[in-house]
């Protein structure tokens, strides 16, 4: 999982270069400014010829995505073996945990699927019932029955049929099975050597396009390959085997049938996993890992502070996404949040409450969605004071989806002496003149500063070393300044944002594409995100545009050697 | 050789039973590499509690290196981080004047960290914490080109999953092509020794035979793959690496004593840990991996890093005390805060002098095994190699781009001075070049085969750095 980097703070460009915010293409890259993405305008988008996105032909397996398709393929718990995979490198500029084209194979993930393999292998034919469930043939142990099992279970584990080159290749990691495993009965032995070759190959380890380069250099996905990338993208796991079949009778070969399907695959338990873990990566929720609330300032936050605010996120996002079929503003704007013991306290919420969660509505006025509940807030925030900082960075990178230039040698901020944390930060940032005014003033503070109303924990504070909190602020959206009173009114301003509808659709296309947005991407983001402002989509009905459209299924193949 | 047969390396310290290498015979490529010069980095972050001037403390002194230059001595070490190693001074090539270039990479501690082992600058440039190297890490040229079969250089941390930089950043395949670093040593150690750690030699000879029947069909299906037309160059590098890695049972004579095993398998509990006591430990453990990696010919070339891009969650023991200080980056810019806000840390440049001296012992635990080890050529392990302990910065609170400590351990076979403190003639930037001493050290060379001077962003001063070799009189 792509975790967030987390330290020194942004400040403006080092060499002075830009003096406002430059407002560029979706994907051009940083020169120095503060802003340079963001997503251009209807009439800017891409021409309907210009060519799809590149894309690798083999995308990796993510470990989470190898170990839930060992459980689905032989219906064994291999959870536990996940751990046991090296831990991939974190590519920086993306933020989730699957960018294919940075995921390898090396010496040591060899290994360690080699040995993941045979433990799963082994408990797949531990017992007789497991046993009968990979392998289902009653006819013994010869080349035939070899043959008809190699072609199924090895059709499921390659996500397409084996054509006969690579089942003789199987039948020979058959033969070998019986002298691998002397000490197991022959089928037995047989079926544990197979399934050990089958999790490690490649076929299964990567989602593998086999399609050829057209005459236009695009890639275009057939119907198994479809669902291949469907399944991984929704469910996080490989196809079952009714998608297959239903991509075998033609059901994914046009993109209102695959709305249909991707629908149905929505309702799957599987796929609540899946959109906790995007808003849990988009949010950085790995920061509330680090978090240390001081003990003098905090003394009544409990030990697992930091765990009960990442479930109130997860109950939140669950029951907006599930049970209210929300759209992203009311991620944004809804006043309902969960609580227990620890978090009422912090939110002020007089009652009775326990150690598990209750649903509860807080102040319309006070809180607003998930920029005013607890788990970004505290982890935005020092282990004293807020840090409108990074709270401001977090708005403009993940929800602006703004990017910022970082400063090479960091000026240290002085103490507050007497002053805000608003006013120590105004002074040490916004100095006229200065480089770091250029993002600070107009970008970053901004967005930062509506939330001094809440202090490092989360809790409403009016006073801050003994002087009134200036909440008010007016920060830059949609290419107009506009002033807000507050952490609510901010909120407001960006569920209305077209700026930031279109940012969380890029987030989402990122995700489950596994790629970076590309400007072969725009008028996709632009259309999808303009009807998310609008009103028009659920979060759940974006993920479908997402994956019926042809940006999904059509890519353009790396340049040739 | 026989696959029971095994030869332990004990811990430093104890009684030394140890094996010579030419008992890993003389026709393997193991061997063959068991003999050759190798390179260990070990990286530390956040510079060092050298002299300097800080609106946070003010004057600070020097704590850490070596009084002037020529011949190290007691005297000259007296007091400083360095005295740690003063057991081995013998055996050292202190490098003062090591200077990265000012690469824009938006972040100090990007353009120290990734720049460490690269001498390359950013892919984009300013993006900070988003940065990656533009450039292959020396790490992983020597093992690309010197280790058997082109494998993999190991590539060790002790240091969380990700926060600032992603976690594990100093070595790199190519442009933006960050590896994956072990953090479990005995993954590592799996690695050399094939993992199982016990059974008689016909189930191990079992192990072999079932694996070989596995790897024979990935690797033919990852030919069939290969043998496409259309495959794009990142593509077929994928495929390529997936490959090399495909690799029939391997297992290394050497092995770790069984308490030494068990030692590893409880080094679990050390990877989440932000303890200093528990980081340092498990850099032991990486260390005696390493080593043992080196001594049985599995690879030329090992990094360890400690600590992610700015080591930003350390927090060490005051070993006066017995507290835990504020987290090591804390400590390195004097305040509490990461992004420079924060009150100021009273002491902080004295406790910042106290980091260095773990990092000088963790780098003597390395030295101390290496030179435990006896060399079929005379001398030590540690003789025939280099090892080198690096910093990304020069200096705490700026964490500046000059005089980045460079210490190393060992000749690599009578290529460096020894028992010397020097300091770099040329100015300007000669981090590169430092890298290219290295690597010519270890045995890489360029096209026309002499000392290395390809490595590295070519707008840089690039080849060998004379004053430092052994048969330079300067």
């Amino acid at each position: 999982m792509a975790e967030s980097r987390t330290g020194p703070p942004l400040r403006c460009p080092r060499r002075g270069l830009a003096r406002a915010r430059v407002t560029v293409s979706l994907l051009a890259l940083v020169v120095c400014g503060c802003i340079i993405r963001e997503p251009k305008s209807a009439s800017q988008s891409r021409p309907a010829s210009a060519r799809p996105s590149i894309s690798t032909r083999f995308a990796r397996l993510t470990h989470a995505q190898w170990t839930n398709s060992v459980r689905d393929l032989l219906g064994v718990s291999v959870a536990d073996l996940q751990s046991g995979l090296r831990n991939d490198p974190r590519p920086a500029g993306f933020a989730f945990d699957n960018l294919a084209a940075s995921s390898s194979v090396d010496d040591a993930l060899a290994r360690d699927y080699q040995r993941a393999a045979a433990v799963a292998a082994e408990r797949a034919t531990a017992a007789p019932a497991q046993l009968e469930r990979v392998f289902p043939e009653p006819n013994g142990a010869g080349d035939a029955a070899g043959e008809a099992f190699i072609r199924s279970m090895g059709g499921r584990a390659h996500r397409r049929q084996l054509d006969s080159d690579e089942v003789e290749q199987y039948l020979a990691v058959w033969r070998a099975g019986a002298s691998a495993y002397p000490e197991l009965p022959e089928r037995t032995a047989r079926v544990r050597l197979v399934l050990e070759a089958m999790l490690q190959s490649p076929h299964f380890i990567y989602r593998v396009i086999h399609g050829q380069v057209g005459a236009d250099g695009n890639i275009e996905l057939d119907a198994a390959e479809l669902a291949a990338r469907l399944a991984f993208a929704l469910w996080n796991t490989m196809p079952n085997d009714d998608l297959l079949r239903r991509a075998s009778l033609g059901e994914l070969d046009d993109p209102s049938r695959v709305r249909e399907v991707a629908a149905r695959m929505l309702g799957d338990e599987r796929a609540r996993g899946v959109l906790l873990s995007f808003h849990a990566q988009l949010l950085e929720r790995d920061r509330l890992s680090r978090i240390a609330p001081s003990k003098d300032s905090f003394p009544d936050v409990s030990e697992d502070f930091a765990a009960h605010a990442a479930r109130e996120s997860d109950l939140f996002l669950d029951y907006q996404v599930w049970e209210r079929s929300a759209g992203y503003s009311d991620l944004l704007r809804s006043n309902e949040t969960f609580v227990n013991a620890d978090l009422a306290k912090i939110y002020g919420i007089d009652g009775s409450f326990g150690e598990s969660f209750s649903k509860v509505s807080l102040d319309p006025e006070r809180r607003s969605g998930l920029l005013t509940q607890v788990a970004f807030l505290a982890s935005h925030a020092t282990s004293r004071d807020p840090d409108p900082i990074h709270r401001g960075v977090f708005v403009a990178r993940r929800l602006l989806c703004q990017n910022l230039t970082a400063p090479g040698n960091l000026p240290p901020l002085p103490p507050a002496n007497g002053r805000t944390n608003r006013q120590a930060v105004e002074a040490h940032t916004e100095v006229a003149g200065s480089g770091c005014a250029v993002c600070h003033r107009r970008t970053i503070n901004p967005l930062g500063f509506p939330f001094e109303g809440y202090d490092a924990v989360g809790r409403e504070r009016s006073t801050d070393n003994g002087l009134p909190v200036d909440t008010q602020a007016t920060p830059t959206i949609d290419a107009v300044q506009k002033p807000v009173r507050d952490g609510v009114e901010l909120s407001a301003l960006l569920a209305e944002s077209g700026s930031a509808h279109a940012c969380y659709v890029r987030q989402w296309l990122e995700f489950a594409y596994g790629r970076p947005a590309t400007r072969a991407d725009a008028a996709l983001i632009e259309r999808v995100g303009e009807r998310s402002r609008l009103g028009q989509l659920s979060i759940r009905e974006i993920l479908i545009e997402l994956v019926s459209a042809p940006e999904f299924r059509v890519q353009r193949a790396e340049e040739l050697l | 050789m026989k696959l029971s047969r095994r030869l332990v390396l004990r811990g430093a310290g104890a009684a030394l039973a140890l094996p010579l290498l030419e008992s890993l015979g003389t026709r393997s490529a193991h061997a063959r590499t068991a003999e050759a010069p190798f390179a260990i980095f070990f990286r530390q972050a956040c510079g060092v509690a050298s002299q300097q001037t800080t609106s946070e403390i003010g004057p600070e002194p020097e704590r850490f290196w070596p009084r002037g230059t020529g011949p190290l001595t007691a005297r000259s070490l007296e007091g400083r981080a360095l005295d740690e190693l003063a057991g081995h001074a013998g055996r050292l090539l202190v490098v003062k004047g090591v200077n990265m270039y000012d690469f824009d990479y938006g972040d100090g501690h990007a353009r120290g960290a990734l720049q460490g082992l690269t001498a390359r600058g950013p892919v984009v440039r300013g993006a900070g914490g988003n940065a990656e190297a533009d450039g292959e890490s020396i790490d992983h040229r020597i093992g690309r080109e010197l280790n058997p079969g082109g494998r993999d250089s190991l590539f060790l941390y002790a240091g969380p999953d990700g926060g600032w930089l992603g976690g594990a950043c100093i070595s790199y395949r190519g442009p933006g092509q960050r590896r994956a670093a072990l953090r479990r040593p005995r993954q590592a150690y799996e690695l050399l020794t094939g993992g199982d750690t016990g059974g008689t030699e016909e189930q191990q000879a079992l192990i072999a035979r079932r694996q070989k029947s596995v790897n024979d069909l990935v690797r033919a299906q990852l030919q069939s793959l290969l043998a496409r037309t259309d495959l794009s160059q990142h593509d077929r590098q994928r495929l390529d690496l997936h490959f090399s890695a495909i690799r029939d049972l391997e297992r290394s004579m050497l092995r770790l004593s069984k308490d030494e095993e068990r030692r590893l398998g409880d080094a679990a509990r050390y990877v989440e840990s932000t303890d200093g006591d528990d980081v340092m430990s498990l850099v032991r453990l990486h260390m005696d991996v390493a080593v043992l990696a080196i001594a049985s010919g599995h690879t030329r070339s090992v990094a360890i890093q400690v600590g992610n891009g700015n080591d930003g969650s350390t927090r060490y023991r005051d070993p006066d005390t017995g507290k835990h200080m504020e987290n090591y980056h804390y400590v390195s810019h004097r305040r509490r805060s990461h992004d420079a806000s924060g009150d100021i840390i009273a002491g902080a440049d004295l406790q910042h002098h106290k980091v260095d001296r773990y990092f000088a012992r963790m780098f003597e635990h390395l030295i101390s095994r290496l030179a435990a080890y006896p060399s079929v050529s005379g001398g030590s392990l540690l003789d025939r190699g280099v090892s080198v302990w690096y910093n990304d910065h020069g200096d705490g609170p700026a964490h500046g781009t000059s005089n980045c400590p460079f210490i190393l351990a060992g000749s690599a076979g009578g290529f460096f001075k020894q028992n010397r403190c020097v300091r770099l003639a040329s100015g300007g930037a000669t981090h590169a070049r430092m890298l290219n001493t290295i690597g010519s050290a270890v045995g890489l060379r360029n096209a026309r085969g002499e000392h290395l001077d390809d490595f590295g962003d070519p707008s840089l001063p690039r080849g060998v750095l004379d004053e430092l070799l052994a048969t330079s009189s300067s």
